[in-house]
């Protein structure tokens, strides 16, 4: 009990689009419920979670740290190829807070890190039903997405 | 970055006797999206810079006899708002949309699309322009998802121009002057393949600038598909422009231009002769992209680029021909 707890839940659930033909996957809407005990600013814990969303959908299509393995140099070291989501890509987002007197007897416990924790998994997840194909590799870049649907795909 | 003499010179005279007989003498600066970051990161220590915005006759879009001309430092943003571009020439509306950040299209000019630098980035991290480390090329066994599938020689970057593959479809001209006068370059031969490290990528040489650029106003169906990895600002990873003289509703003539897959943007031949005397379908698309990058050699992680040229010259057609892709 306190600031620490084992028994905090939360489910993240993604709703996607793939183009099979160029491999792009577009996040249509994720939705997140999120557990965190005792809600003492509610604003501020959905506002946590809309960032750990935020930065999954980020995590699940574009980000990587892209690294020459001859020089052993870091080749993205920028924001121009070290790419994060634009609020295009990241759909909508809807945070819900699981608040309940059970909850909230078990006092206040930190949030953030468990939120960003499913939601590359349920967004590659979705993409994965989309395609009809496991996409074994984040970023869901259309290297990663295309190189799973030649391997085994619908259009396959 | 290392200090520089500035000039900001009012006369196309001027500047020109400003620019040196070698590419580190000056370089030319006008939107500065490109040039500005290279400095920074010690890519490019230009010993002069020459500011070219304050040259009038430099700016400005629109009707020049039977073209139409857009000058050297239009902007993108004056590009992307112009009735003319919109209505005649999709091919370039859409590659100018396709610069996705407002930011960028308000500062970068079309001369500056056309004379940017590779974004490769083992050039960009100092390994010179081929990415070659003791006489072996980084990119070849390297992070080369972003590299050429029809490159040449040792070069494997990917030209950056988001202009060049529609003016090319398009035939326009560049316009250049130097000390000696004024030339009229085909935009098809603007964009070259460097013989060494340290040659560029283009047609100029050191001490001219690009005035204008002319596109003849000849009814074609015309458009330009782009593929990236996010809808916001992004490099593309294949663009494909078209260019299309119909005779009714079969075609007399084709032009096919792929951007981003080579170290030029390259003239998908084959897809042109297949057009000849076709009548555009999904069918007929399908195997026009298909055709364009036959010859495509993709390195070990760039395969998917193949693909993605293929589609963009699919859907390029077919949003030419009307169809909403």
């Amino acid at each position: 009990m306190g600031l620490n707890t084992g028994q905090v839940a939360g489910v993240q659930m993604a709703d996607v689009s793939v183009d099979i033909e160029t491999g792009r996957v577009r996040i249509n809407k994720v939705v997140a419920v999120q557990d965190c005990g005792l809600v003492v600013n509610p604003r501020l814990a959905e506002s946590q979670v809309y960032g750990a969303l935020i930065m999954s959908c980020c995590a699940a299509l574009v980000e990587e740290r892209v690294m020459d393995q001859v020089t052993g140099r870091v080749l993205n070291a920028d924001m121009e190829f070290y790419k994060l989501a634009g609020i295009n890509d990241i759909g909508e987002l809807v945070v819900h807070m699981d608040i309940a007197p059970e909850h909230d007897k078990r006092g206040i416990i930190g949030l953030g890190e468990p939120p960003a924790v499913g939601g590359v998994a349920a967004i590659a997840n979705a993409a994965a039903n989309a395609a009809g194909v496991r996409i074994p590799l984040v970023p869901l870049t259309p290297r990663h997405v295309l190189a799973a649907v030649a391997k085994n795909g619908r259009n396959a | 970055m290392e200090s520089f003499e500035y000039a900001s010179p009012g006369t196309l005279k001027e500047a020109t006797a400003l620019l040196g007989s070698s590419w580190s003498d000056a370089a030319i600066l006008a939107g500065g999206t490109d040039l500005i970051s290279m400095m920074k990161d010690y890519v490019v220590s230009p010993k002069r810079v020459v500011n070219i915005k304050h040259i009038k006759e430099l700016g400005g879009v629109g009707k020049k006899g039977n073209a139409l001309r857009i000058g050297a430092t239009a902007t993108f943003d004056e590009l992307a708002s112009n009735a003319a571009v919109r209505s005649d020439f999709p091919s370039i509306h859409k590659a100018v949309l396709g610069v996705a950040s407002p930011q960028i299209r308000n500062m970068g000019t079309a001369g500056g699309d056309l004379c940017q630098r590779p974004r490769c980035w083992y050039y960009r991290t100092g390994n010179g322009l081929f990415g070659m480390k003791d006489g072996k090329s980084l990119v070849v066994n390297g992070e080369n998802q972003y590299h050429g599938i029809f490159g040449s020689g040792n070069a494997y970057f990917v030209s950056p121009s988001s202009l060049g593959p529609a003016l090319i479809a398009l035939g326009a001209t560049v316009k250049a002057v130097g000390p000696s006068g004024a030339r009229d370059i085909k935009a098809e031969d603007f964009f070259i393949v460097p013989a060494s490290e340290n040659d560029r990528e283009i047609a100029l040489k050191p001490n001219e600038i690009v005035t204008e650029i002319l596109i003849p106003t000849a009814a074609t169906k015309n458009s330009t598909y782009e593929i990236r990895e996010r809808d916001a600002i992004d490099w593309p990873v294949a663009t494909a422009s078209v260019a299309l003289t119909m005779n009714g509703d079969s075609i007399r003539s084709a032009r096919v231009v792929l951007g981003h897959v080579g170290p030029k943007p390259y003239v998908a031949k084959e897809a042109e002769s297949f057009l000849a005397g076709k009548t555009i379908s999904e069918d007929v698309a399908e195997q026009a992209g298909a055709a364009a990058v036959r010859a495509a050699k993709p390195l070990s992680k760039n395969e998917y680029k193949v693909q993605l040229a293929k589609v963009a010259v699919k859907r390029a057609l077919l949003q030419a021909s009307g169809k909403n892709v």
